[in-house]
């Protein structure tokens, strides 16, 4: 009885709340703004997030890739990568191959491999990994979405690799504007006989649930090339997307105002009570058009 | 509701006003410093039009347009929650 009574204060408009649901007076109103604050600190904090970089798609530079790959490596105390001029003609080459061919995966529809791009510019590798973000108007963004997936991240913060190349490339794919991020890592060949290979996973999976799809780990000593490329499987781990909690919270908020706003429009109709407020089919228009942008929204992509 | 539909015209700039926020929002969706502008326009202007509407209809209060302060701002931090994660 007590829930009811509790459920019909906060939604009903009803003269224990002057005709007008709890959930829409100003104290409630005030108190989901500070949790709505207060959510997207716990957010930032937790995922160790730095600071927003605000930019423009085009604005995406190879250099603060780099650099912000090697900042990611000290954190954790790991030696930096050098910048390889040929690792970024490969990360080239293979960023244009996907906008010529509209393709996005790690292999190509004619089933041209990462490592195809290694060969075509003489790299010689004893290690090799690709990491793919598209669609991220900051390198900030593409970074963290990297590290927040396992598999991207032990390729950014493995010490097998020496160097590293970043390409980012601007084309059409399935006749959408994309700016796609390669980000090659290699160490050079000393011995001809050892070719281990790692990537990146080849599953797509999208930045909004940053679930891995798989976690390559590379042989020591592998004799034959070919057995060393078949992808290995390795346990997955789903994790948490900032930009999925921030769009899952927004749409539960928005959802229980909409509806507190529908149950106020027919109880105020039906009970011909008049009181002074806000236009509800102005507050429902605005929070309609919030619940379309939020499903709506999406993110960068990272594979 | 009924006010809505006597006085539709009034709710014409609303509804564009809306409409071309989710556009860009669809179209724009990788330009974050337009995104974010486009979301501090749409609150202050939801704002401004509560204002202006109930100073025609000459019933506007401090606790309504605190109503419409707040729904703006609410919308305003969801907005940018979504963008800045973008």
């Amino acid at each position: 009885m007590k829930t009811i009574k509790l459920l019909r204060h906060l939604f009903v408009p009803h003269a224990s709340n002057n005709y007008t649901p709890r959930l829409f007076h100003f104290q409630s109103l005030l108190i989901i703004t500070t949790v709505l604050i207060g959510a997207q600190f716990l957010l930032r904090f937790g995922a160790g997030y730095s600071g927003s970089v605000l930019g423009y798609a085009s604005n995406i530079s190879t250099s603060e890739v780099i650099t912000l790959t090697n900042q990611k490596r000290s954190e954790v105390g790991v030696g930096q990568l050098v910048y390889s001029d040929v690792l970024s003609e490969a990360a080239r080459l293979k960023g244009e191959n996907m906008i010529a061919n509209n393709y996005w995966s790690h292999v190509g529809p004619d089933g041209t491999e990462p490592w195809d791009f290694f060969a075509n510019v003489g790299y010689s590798y004893r290690y090799a990994g690709e990491n793919l973000a598209r669609d991220f108007s900051n390198p900030v963004s593409a970074v963290n979405a990297w590290m927040a997936s396992p598999s991207h991240r032990d390729n950014m913060l493995s010490d097998k690799y020496k160097e590293i190349g970043v390409a980012v490339v601007e084309g059409t794919l399935d006749g959408v504007d994309t700016t796609i991020i390669v980000q090659l890592f290699g160490t050079p060949s000393e011995a001809p006989a050892v070719v281990p290979v790692v990537a990146a996973a080849q599953e797509q999976t999208s930045s909004e649930d940053f679930i891995p799809s798989a976690n390559a780990q590379e042989p020591d000593t592998v004799d034959d090339q070919t057995e060393a490329r078949k992808p290995i499987e390795i346990n997955t781990t789903p994790l948490v997307s900032p930009f999925s909690a921030s769009k899952y919270i927004a749409l539960f908020v928005v959802s229980i105002l909409s509806i507190v706003l529908v149950i106020d429009v027919i109880e105020i109709e039906r009970r011909g009570i008049t009181r002074p407020a806000g236009r509800r089919f102005a507050h429902l228009s605005f929070l309609i058009t919030l619940i379309i942008i939020l499903i709506i929204a999406r993110a960068g992509e990272i594979i | 509701m009924k006010h809505s539909f006597k006085h539709f015209s009034h709710y014409l700039p609303l509804v564009g006003m809306l409409f071309f926020t989710a556009l860009a929002f669809t179209q724009f969706y990788y330009e974050k410093t337009l995104l974010i502008a486009v979301s501090f326009a749409v609150s202050i202007a939801y704002v401004v039009w509560g204002a202006i509407h109930h100073t025609i209809h000459k019933d506007i209060t401090v606790k309504i347009l605190s109503e419409y302060i707040f729904v703006a701002l609410i919308g305003l931090i969801m907005l940018l929650s979504v963008v800045f994660w973008m």
